[in-house]
């Protein structure tokens, strides 16, 4: 469970955060939530999926990190062997909340930082710290609040590419047949990718919309970043000594 | 008598004349040059009934194939998930209950598990043994979740709906999207051509409308078929005595008070009462014999299974609409280039919920089998005649078995439904059979039989029936198989009962999230 406080300079200020990438801190991740801002960086190393959030049964994109629950092919000897980690596992512990603001009558809502304080990576002892002595932000701080920042717009885009998918029928669903070098063979159900029989049927002027929105280059990003399927079974490969 | 068919005329509005336009325009183009045109003339003046708030399974393929978003008509439609029917009181009146869900029995089509389940049918009910389904309805669970795409389900399931709503939102859908062309007057005059066709109608407004093909959805009034064909009508009522009905819209305690998802029948002393749930309402209602009860008695009646719910004063002051039932059908259906579709055709009586579904099996064989020109229309006219009358026949059969099986004693009306007299023959064939030998196969004796064997099986069990094992044994015994099922059954259960939302919890996060399409 998480314990979301807003952050501050008073409570918090000899908080340390540990940024090593271990099991102890929960990036036994399958599989993260990204968007289509960093799709370039993402597509360099995992696979591009899509899913369903399992509480409001919309569509989101994801990083691929291994092929069941709890294995993160990318985590070895605590250490997250590619050079991009996705905004959504790096911004732990911290997360946006929204506040309602009353504005001289005027209802507004406004992001905040929050903290998680029941992650295991939030301590007194070890780690980069949050604040500078006298309580201004850490440079790691700072950091942090940009990538929330760019998560922040990031996401948002993504329910619009989302919903650009959705109206013009370009997600199907997959399943990821996987054959090890023992021979053993897995299947992985449950993903969505794009159609792209429906994606050549497209005409030009969906096509152009498709394109100033960038979402033309993010649908081309997550078609190549399959090729990322063939790497992850290496790795598997790898890890099981085959 | 070559010519091309390329005017439909349906007379009548409500969900069997709109249900019947969606199905035939969602299968053929309606443009005027290379389609055919499909005109729905509905009077302002006559109000639809308004009832038959159930579904069955068929109609999520049904809306599907007319390209309606399912997130958008639950939410138009005031329409939540039904999953079967829930029968309180029918065996003995001592507060007991079964279930005759929409889910066959596990491994239906390899193995019939009833003669299986027989051996430990004081343990155990057979909907329970057989289906997870009947769980789900104990508990008031959804028979899918948010992320399970619009028309699939976890649970087979149809819809219980706002007959009204449901009416203009199928007539939006018809006009806009389907090309059906609407007209609003009032029929004066039938016109006959020198074959005894319907050449044409008169309207009050906009004169004469000529069509090649007339759909009779008239309602109980049936216009075409029975005022101006004079197609006689073959009454039910020495069988299924049910000839009045009365109808309440129950609101709920609060916004949050659980939909139930499966069709609740409760019988009374003189028929049963009805209780279906809506997302903003419960529709209820008793249906009765009144050669059994009197309107004021079954009133009573009815205020008094509402005062639990609503108490007593509400339960005594809320409005009651009474509508008079005749349980029967016409001869036949089609006659010369006219065709009856709805209560046109007949009504039995709204238990199990065949109003809609007959609507759907009749318009989509008109579809399906739209006659090519007039020459074509007797022969099919002929099969669509056969194939419905045995339809009838077969709902007749399975409503009355109901009846038939009860215990109870308690009133002339049930001790009445067991006079042999009351029984039709081909019933009485059935259960003679059904004492050595469990429906299955055999006993569909047509492809989309209304009421299937599985169904029969839920009702002949639900209701205590034995049907003898066996004297002799089978070379192979599949006893290991059914255990098996039965295993798997409650394995499955488990897991749904653990990931399925509650009824009113998906349809809070429909409003809120939508169904996705995939």
């Amino acid at each position: 469970m998480t314990n979301s406080v807003l952050l501050n300079n008073i409570d918090h200020q000899n908080l340390k955060i540990i940024t090593e990438r271990s099991d102890t801190y929960g990036d036994n991740l399958w599989y993260a939530q990204t968007f289509p801002m960093e799709f370039k960086s993402v597509q360099a190393y995992y696979p591009i999926f899509f899913n369903k959030n399992p509480d409001t049964g919309k569509f989101f994109p994801l990083a691929l990190f291994g092929f069941e629950n709890k294995e993160n092919l990318f985590l070895s000897d605590d250490k997250w062997t590619a050079d991009y980690i996705p905004a959504m596992v790096a911004r732990q512990p911290f997360l946006i909340g929204i506040q309602a603001l009353n504005e001289g009558g005027i209802e507004k809502q406004q992001r905040m930082l929050n903290i998680d304080l029941d992650n295991p990576r939030v301590n007194q002892e070890q780690g980069e710290s949050i604040f500078l002595e006298h309580g201004g932000s850490s440079p790691y701080l700072d950091k942090v609040a940009d990538l929330l920042e760019a998560i922040h717009h990031g996401l948002n885009d993504s329910n619009d590419f989302i919903n650009a998918l959705n109206e013009h029928q370009l997600l199907e669903s997959v399943t990821l047949d996987i054959t090890l070098n023992d021979h053993s063979k897995n299947q992985m159900l449950g993903f969505y990718t794009i159609n792209e029989e429906k994606l050549a049927e497209l005409s030009s002027d969906i096509l152009k919309l498709l394109h100033k929105k960038g979402y033309l280059q993010a649908i081309y990003m997550t078609i190549a970043s399959q090729a990322n399927v063939r790497k992850l079974i290496s790795k598997k490969n790898a890890r099981l000594g085959l | 008598m070559n010519q091309p068919l390329k005017r439909i005329v349906i007379v009548g509005g409500g969900s069997a004349g709109w249900l019947t336009a969606g199905i035939i325009a969602a299968e053929h183009a309606t443009n005027q040059d290379s389609g055919v045109e499909i005109t729905l003339v509905e009077s302002a003046d006559v109000a639809p009934i308004g009832v038959g708030e159930g579904t069955w399974p068929s109609m999520r393929s049904t809306l599907q194939k007319m390209g309606i978003s399912e997130t958008e008509f639950l939410l138009e439609c005031d329409a939540s998930f039904k999953q079967g029917s829930k029968f309180t009181n029918w065996k003995t009146n001592a507060n007991e209950h079964y279930y005759h869900p929409f889910t066959l029995p596990n491994g239906f089509n390899e193995i019939n598990l009833s003669s299986y389940w027989q051996p430990f049918s004081d343990k155990i009910s057979f909907a329970d043994a057989v289906s997870e389904q009947s769980h789900l309805g104990a508990y008031g669970l959804a028979p899918k979740q948010i992320t399970t795409a619009e028309y699939s389900f976890v649970a087979n399931y149809g819809y219980h709906l706002d007959a009204g709503k449901f009416g203009q939102f199928l007539q939006k859908h018809c006009t806009v999207k389907l090309g059906v062309k609407h007209v609003i007057d009032h029929v004066t005059k039938i016109n006959s051509s020198a074959t005894a066709d319907i050449a044409s109608i008169t309207t009050k407004k906009q004169g004469d409308i000529f069509g090649d093909l007339f759909i009779d959805c008239t309602g109980t009034s049936s216009l075409l078929l029975a005022q101006h064909y004079k197609i006689p009508f073959i009454s039910k009522k020495h069988i299924l005595f049910n000839d009045s009905a009365m109808a309440v819209h129950v609101p709920y305690e609060n916004s949050d008070s659980p939909i139930a998802s499966f069709t609740s029948s409760t019988a009374q002393t003189a028929g049963w009462i009805w209780d279906i749930g809506l997302p903003t309402r419960r529709g209820v209602g008793y249906t009765y014999s009144s050669a059994h009860i009197s309107h004021d008695i079954a009133e009573e009646e009815l205020r008094n299974y509402l005062v639990p719910s609503m108490g007593k004063d509400a339960a005594h002051s809320v409005m009651i609409r009474r509508i008079p039932l005749n349980p029967g059908h016409r001869e036949k259906f089609w006659h010369k280039n006219c065709v009856a579709i709805g209560l046109a055709a007949g009504f039995i009586e709204p238990l199990e919920a065949s109003a809609l579904a007959l609507v759907e099996l009749s318009a989509k064989m008109i579809s399906e089998q739209l006659p090519a020109n007039r020459q074509t229309m007797d022969i099919i006219a002929k099969r669509f005649n056969d194939k419905f009358l045995h339809r009838w026949g077969n709902v007749v059969d399975f409503l009355k078995l109901h009846y038939v099986l009860s215990q109870r004693t308690d009133s002339a009306y049930w001790l009445d439904n067991k006079n042999e007299e009351s029984i039709p023959k081909s019933l009485q064939q059935l259960i003679s059979l059904w004492r050595y030998q469990p429906p299955y196969h055999y006993d569909a004796t047509h492809t989309e039989e209304m009421f299937p064997p599985a169904s029969f099986q839920y009702i002949l069990y639900g209701m205590n029936f034995v049907t003898e094992p066996l004297a002799h044994k089978k070379r192979v015994s599949y006893a290991d198989k059914a255990d098996k099922l039965f295993n798997d059954n409650i394995k499955k259960t488990q897991k749904l009962l653990s990931i399925l939302p509650t009824n009113r919890e998906i349809i809070n996060k429909i409003k809120k999230y939508g169904l996705p399409k995939i």
